[in-house]
Parts: C-alpha cells; structure tokens; sequence
C-alpha cells in the first residue's frame, strides 16, 4: 500500500489550498486509515477531527431506529467531513460512518477552527464546498421519493466508485439497504436486476462495475446533476485565478482528475 | 387587532446585538407576501434575501418531469436565500409562499457587507444553516419513510411553531405540490384529521383544534428537527 505523501494532497479541497497555504496546515494533517463501517461520529457527539478522504469515501447518515434511516450524504476525496464546525456548531445531528476503506487526512477540531482564520483561501474554498454539500442534499429527498430503486442503487455505485478510485468495493445488500431506505428485498431485486444487464457483478459482498457507461444511462438525473453543480462550483485547474491550483491538479494521480472532469 | 410589524419578529433578525440591528434595521423593507408568490425560482441569482415574521415559505425541489418535492420550511425562524452566504450566486430550489404575511426584505449586497465583518450575523445565519441542514436531512427521511398522513402532521406542526395563534392558511393545492402527491390525496389526509376533531379546515384555513393529538399522529422527524433547531438557538457562544 502506497504511503499517502506529503507533497500532494490527493483531496480535492486541499488541493485548492496554495503552495504556501498548505504549508501551514500539512504538518498538523495527520494520515490516517480508515476502516469499513468505523463509525467516526454518532449524532450528538462533540466534533473532535475533520476528516478530508483521500481514496475513503464516508456515508453520513440521518439518526433515527431501525429502518427509518437514510444515507443523506457521501464524502469522499471531494469533500471533508466535519461541515458543522464550518457553521460554529460542535456537535454532528447525523452518523457518520466508514462505506469506503481507504486513506484520509485527519486533523483536530481547534486546529482546524484556527486554520479556517489563519490559512489563506481555505475558509473560502470551504464554503464553496458548503454550496455543494447543501445542493447535493437537496437533492437526496426528491431522489428517494421519486427515483427507483434500480435507478438510485445504479447512482450510488457510482458514486461509491468515484471516491473509491476503483471499480471494486465491497458491500452488503443488509448495508444498501440502510443506505437507500428501502428494504433488503428491494436491494436485492435491483442488484439483480443489474446484473442481469450486465452492469455489475455482485457476490458475496463484492460489486465489480462492468459497465461504467451502462451504470450511468441506467442510473437517475440525480448523478449528472451532482458532478454538474460540483464542476460549476470548482473550477477546474486555472479557475478562480489561484495559480498554485493548476499545477497541483495536474501533479495529483490521474484518476483524482478525472473524478470531476 | 394586531400589533405592528416589526424586524424582531424574525428571530435571526431578533438576535443581532444593537450596533448590527443599528446598521442593518435601516436598509430592511417591509414586504407582502402574497399566498402563492413564488420567492425565487431555481436557478435564479439571487438579489434578495428574505426574513418572515409571519408568513411561511417552502423550499421546493422541482424535478425534470415536473413533480416536485418538499424540501424545507422556513417560518420567522430563519432567512429565505441562504446559499447566498456559501458563495453561491444562486439556488437549486424554488421558494414559494405557502402561507401568507409579511417578511423583510434585504438587497443581496447588504447582507454580504454585513457578512465580510465577521460580526455576530454571520454566526447567527451560519447557525441558522446548520438547522436547516437538519430539516432538510429529515425531510428525506419522512419523505422516504413515512405516510402521506404523518407527513401532513408533521408539516402542519413545523408551520404552526412559525405563527402565532392556531391559524394557517393555505390551500390544498400548495400542500400537494409540496408533498409531491396529487390533491385528492391531501383532502383525503386533511378530512381524517378533521373527523378525528384534530383540525378544522374549511374555505383555506386550517384551524388546529387539538395540538397534542397532532404531536402523537406525527412521525418523530418533527420532533428531530424541533430539537435541534431549539438546541441552536441557545447556543450563543462562538466555537473557542
């Protein structure tokens, strides 16, 4: 396993950071391995780290018993977990638990707090990241009312591939179903139905996208719609007039790239 | 007899300290808002921003086909444009007025030059965002989970903690397309409640006779959100 550098982020919002921005805030990131369904927060608790995914990808999940539950979110290499503390709020209403192993940068609340006053450009790309989290919550409630099953498990694969960086990751029809609010039948009927179109292959909690092309005709709006609201808001390398943007993106991996383009 | 509309009747507008109500109260205007109107549609930029005292709003998600989906209600609790303080120059949702009253009304421009000196109105609205994060989260949850019965409970409580009295007028038809059902089924849900003797509803407005009752027939998303947003306005302090 590659050791996560130093010199490129590999998380979106860092990367926006400037050279001598990010200066000031790597040495307090630390590199940490996240593990399948760790939950890193519960609803209620204090906030004590921000998490910026790097190849993890993190569900945020609403309180509630039982079934009455629903993946509202999903962070990735995109995005930073800890949103609440943007807004001066220490505490999480929502569950945020591990979907994708992977990599992340984790950095405590206070420093955290006191870089968003003294690291130059990160309060800003913060909020834009803001708009985004809150168009693509938005978007979660007309999905789950209207969309069907096939449709919106088709845009979570998806979504759980771009963070992933992969076309393999493991997870059970019991878990998808907490994830989309429908009953384990309904994943399992959907799933099936997939497969059968040759999209995936699933089994044994392990899904292999087949057809990456497939997946995305197959899935609803809600997919396109959140990429386009993210590209809008994040302009890729040059925009917004940050010089040190263009050159850390193109340094970053290929496949962190392409993830937005 | 009412008493007179004022700015403190919005409660983020109420919880300015003087010296930034002494800078902001001047530049509000005090608008009608019509039954209906819509505040902002999707997509649209953003000049104003809008602070109920007692007219509520909806924020709607409209999809390709048309159909839409409720996604939040704001009340004199908070501020109707919210994306505007995240960068944002406009919104995904539609605002539309579901039932009518006065709000005030500030220029985008104003509201940002408040904003860039990082006073106390900028923690309140940041604060007030964290709230409406956590409506909106859980109006997915009922959306997805709960029938279109609790759903109208739910819905008639959050409108009701946003008036003053047990009054609400609205029309079926704007509950349907914030429910995203067809009409004959809010009539259907509205006459249950009536004949339970929880509300009255005739003509537009909607009487609550019997608030507890209302409490039990909801599903606990009210009870989620009322909690949380209660849980934010007492916390005053910023983060150390």
């Amino acid at each position: 396993m590659q050791a996560t550098s130093r010199e490129s982020p590999a998380n979106l919002l860092l990367a926006q950071l400037t050279e001598s921005a990010r200066k000031k805030v790597i040495g307090h990131l630390a590199p940490v391995e996240l593990r399948l369904h760790d939950v890193l927060c519960e609803p209620g608790d204090r906030i004590r780290d921000v998490y910026f995914p790097v190849d993890s990808s993190i569900s945020l999940i609403t309180p509630g018993a039982g079934r009455t539950l629903l993946e509202i979110g999903l962070v990735g290499n995109e995005g930073m977990l800890g949103v609440p503390l943007l807004l001066g709020v220490n505490t999480s209403p929502l569950r945020a638990l591990v979907q994708g192993a992977g990599r992340a940068w984790r950095l405590d609340s206070a420093t955290f707090l006191r870089s968003l006053e003294s690291v130059d450009g990160l309060r800003a790309t913060l909020n834009r990241y803001l708009y985004v989290f809150l168009a693509q919550l938005l978007q979660t409630g007309p999905c789950g009312r209207f969309h069907p099953v096939e449709a919106r498990l088709a845009r979570w694969l998806l979504m759980t591939r771009d963070r992933a960086h992969s076309n393999q990751f493991r997870v059970t029809h019991e878990f998808l179903a907490y994830m989309l609010g429908v009953r384990r039948v309904g994943v399992t009927s959907a799933a099936s139905a997939l497969q059968r179109r040759k999209l995936i292959s699933y089994a044994r909690g392990n899904v292999s996208l087949l057809d990456v092309r497939g997946l995305e005709a197959a899935a609803c709006a809600c997919y396109e719609i959140d990429k386009k609201i993210y590209t809008k808001v994040f302009r890729p390398a040059g925009g917004r007039g940050r010089s040190g943007g263009g050159r850390l993106l193109a340094s970053a991996p290929v496949s962190e790239i392409t993830y937005y383009a | 007899m009412s008493a007179p509309v004022q700015p403190q009747q919005n409660q983020i507008l109420n919880a300015l300290p003087e010296l930034e109500r002494e800078r902001l109260f001047p530049h509000l205007k005090l608008v009608t808002m019509p039954l209906g109107m819509v505040v902002y549609e999707s997509g649209a930029a953003l000049r104003h921003v809008y602070f109920p005292t007692n007219s509520i709003v909806s924020l709607l998600y409209v999809m390709q086909d048309g159909a839409s989906a409720e996604i939040a209600v704001v009340g004199n609790d908070g501020v109707i444009g919210v994306s505007l303080f995240m960068g944002g120059e406009s919104t995904p949702s539609r605002a539309i007025v579901q039932s009518a009253g006065f709000a005030y009304r500030l220029t985008s421009n104003r509201l940002k030059q408040e904003f860039n000196r990082h006073g106390e109105t900028l923690h309140v609205l940041l604060r007030y965002t964290q709230a409406l994060i956590t409506q909106m989260a859980q109006t997915a949850v009922c959306n997805r989970h709960h029938t279109l019965d609790q759903q109208l409970c739910r819905w008639l409580l959050l409108s009701l903690d946003r008036l003053s009295g047990n009054h609400l007028n609205m029309t079926q038809e704007l509950i349907a397309n914030m429910l995203g059902v067809r009409r004959e089924g809010v009539t259907d849900a509205a006459g249950k409640l009536q004949k339970a003797g929880v509300i009255r509803y005739s003509r537009g407005k909607i009487t609550v006779l019997d608030r507890p009752k209302l409490e039990q027939l909801s599903c606990e998303c009210y009870a989620v959100v009322k909690r949380e947003a209660d849980r934010l306005k007492v916390q005053h302090s910023p983060l150390n």
